[in-house]
């Protein structure tokens, strides 16, 4: 990889300065203590990386063999809006996920774990500008019919509800979802990144290496710490359980699943070389992996709940637990983790407001799938508006007073935009074009921590 | 069944790496330590994932190496590729997955610029120095040196 570092014009780094002034308080933190938390890592860079080393020539699609474009004007029009669509949506992901994030980080149980989600919070930020410097680098604005800063400020007025993608619109219910979130969202965002590799657009394609670099860490800051949880679980602590785990996933995963597209399309994409897979095959790859994942994760559990068993035994116990749904020495089907059928919980896509059970099985009553919801997700989401609105629409569905297609339509229902958007009274939007400066924060420089400190939540 | 290495693919180290992995070290020391491994995962993808990479069979992780690209230590300002640790799985050795692992590792390094790799090698784990030597590793000029403080 031979990459290069830019930066973006200085009022869009103000409108990001901004923007975290009001999203991401805990950024100055993470400046604080990166040396305690990631002593050898090199300084985190709030800027543009571009791969060099990225091919000249389309790799798949209708123009194979071409040379990339360089520039939106050498694309058609219908190709630079649909990777402009992308553009947003993929921006909207990296903002929206850190306002996600922001709510539940100081509930954080250890200050490794908050740490590591703080870094990927950062490098989500970096994500984000890098999609800008998409914008902002070349000239949209006659494809797109507006300025950029109007692209600009359309994503930095995105809110936890007005996000492209549902994924990004549910509020974190505890740092279980911070957890959770990291090792299942972030894993579609790998899939994206890789699938983006290849595009046609030179400049995003560019982009994708060192996002998908970072990106590896993000989910191991969402793995390492649902490992460590378990082993405790199976150890005696009764604060996060399985149970606790197995709720937040099948609170994300559907959504996760949503993530990829409709199952019967990414067609364009594939064509357009944007992509070099189409939905559904992604989306496959993508639930295997979620799935032995989940099988490592229930191994670890075991393994920490009978260390006199050899790993050979543990896995015959877990295969008998799962195909028997029986207790085996003390635990339980309950007790293992186990990954919601592609069916389940969609709103998007083929299966969208099917009522199926977790497990893959149709219920035919409408009432009857409400409680099973009630049983399998976390309380605290059932609360949630979110909630309220999908049980009002699947009630409609099973009246027939809406159809699937028309349900999945109206989900979620978004929060209304506001004209201004920004919190403090000094204007009415994110870029400012008079000029007022407002100063970004500088992240994680090379200043000693403080020693032998311990750190507690500030 | 004989395996031929050519079945293997290499790909760089991922999160989903780390129960394959504190399995073959499990089968290789005797000892089961998800702890450890999980640190050392976790270090080297935020590291660089490309720099650390595994060896696949039928789908199923077999090896691992994990290395990163470094410099200022020791007094050696130059960049190079640093092996911490691999492993293959004791079942089947002798197919070659380390040299496939190795010569990806050296195609990494040299495509971010480093031009020396570097390891340590405890010359008392015979295999592994005898792996060591077979991939090109030679004496350094650089010799680890020790002192115990329990005298």
């Amino acid at each position: 990889m031979n990459v290069d570092t830019t930066h973006i014009p200085k009022k869009y780094e103000d409108a990001i300065a901004h923007w975290v002034k009001h999203n991401f308080q805990d950024l100055p933190i993470l400046d604080k203590y990166w040396d305690k938390y990631f002593p050898t890592d090199d300084a985190f860079c709030l800027c543009a990386k571009m791969d060099l080393s990225t091919s000249k020539t389309i790799e798949v699609g209708d123009k194979k063999g071409q040379a990339k474009a360089e520039d939106p004007s050498e694309l058609t029009e219908e190709a630079a809006k649909h990777l402009l669509a992308i553009i947003r949506a993929q921006a909207s992901t990296e903002f929206g996920s850190i306002q996600q994030h922001q709510v539940t980080l100081e509930r954080s149980p250890s200050d490794q774990d908050k740490f590591w989600v703080l870094r990927v919070m950062a490098e989500e930020l970096r994500h984000g500008y890098q999609m800008f410097h998409m914008l902002t680098s070349r000239n949209w604005e006659k494809l797109a019919g507006v300025k950029t800063e109007d692209m600009v400020e359309d994503v930095l007025a995105m809110e936890t509800g007005s996000h492209v993608l549902e994924a990004f619109n549910l509020p974190y219910d505890s740092f279980v979802d911070n957890v959770v979130f990291s090792g299942i969202i972030d894993r579609v965002g790998k899939y994206q990144l890789t699938m983006q590799k290849v595009c046609a657009y030179r400049p995003f394609a560019q982009s994708m290496p060192p996002m998908l670099r970072e990106e590896a860490f993000h989910l191991a800051a969402g793995v390492v710490p649902m490992r460590r949880w378990l082993e405790a679980a199976a150890q005696g602590d009764a604060f996060i359980t399985p149970l606790q785990i197995q709720k937040s996933l099948n609170k994300w995963i559907p959504r996760g699943l949503e993530m990829f597209g409709d199952e019967r399309g990414g067609d364009t994409n594939v064509h357009l070389g944007f992509k070099d897979m189409k939905n559904a095959e992604a989306q496959s790859r993508y639930y295997a992996e979620v799935t032995k994942l989940l099988r490592d994760l229930n191994l670890r559990f075991l393994r920490a709940r009978y260390p006199s068993k050899s790993p050979e035994d543990t896995e015959r116990m877990l295969d008998a637990i799962v195909r028997e749904r029986s207790a085996i020495d003390g635990t339980t089907y309950d007790d293992i983790l186990k990954m919601p059928h592609r069916t389940f919980f969609r709103r998007r896509g083929e299966p969208a407001f099917l009522m199926v059970s977790v497990e893959g099985d149709p219920i035919k009553d409408v009432e009857e799938y409400i409680r099973h919801l009630a049983q399998v997700l976390p309380s605290a989401y059932l609360a949630s508006r979110d909630m309220s609105q999908y049980r009002d629409l699947i009630r409609r569905v099973a009246a027939g007073e809406v159809t699937p297609e028309q349900a999945a339509k109206k989900s979620p229902v978004m929060k209304r935009k506001a004209e201004s958007v920004c919190p403090c009274s000094k204007g009415v939007r994110w870029v400012d074009t008079d000029g007022a400066a407002e100063k970004l924060p500088q992240v994680a420089t090379n200043e000693t921590p403080p020693g032998g400190a311990t750190f507690h939540a500030p | 069944m004989p395996v031929e290495a050519a079945e293997v693919t290499v790909r760089p180290l991922a999160d989903v790496d780390i129960e394959a992995i504190t399995r073959i070290d499990e089968k290789v020391t005797g000892t089961y330590r998800p702890d450890f491994w999980e640190d050392r995962v976790a270090y080297y993808l935020r590291r660089d994932p490309e720099a650390s990479r595994v060896a696949e069979l039928d789908g199923r992780v077999v090896g691992f190496m994990l290395a990163d690209v470094r410099g200022g230590e020791f007094g050696l300002e130059e960049t190079s590729g640093w092996i911490e640790r691999f492993g293959v799985d004791p079942a089947i050795r002798g197919k070659g997955i380390g040299r496939k692992m190795f010569d990806a590792l050296v195609t990494h390094f040299k495509g971010v610029g480093a031009h020396r790799v570097r390891t340590f090698v405890d010359t008392r784990q015979t295999e592994t120095a005898t792996f060591l030597k077979a991939v090109g590793f030679g004496p350094s000029a650089l010799t680890a040196l020790e002192i115990s403080l329990d005298r």
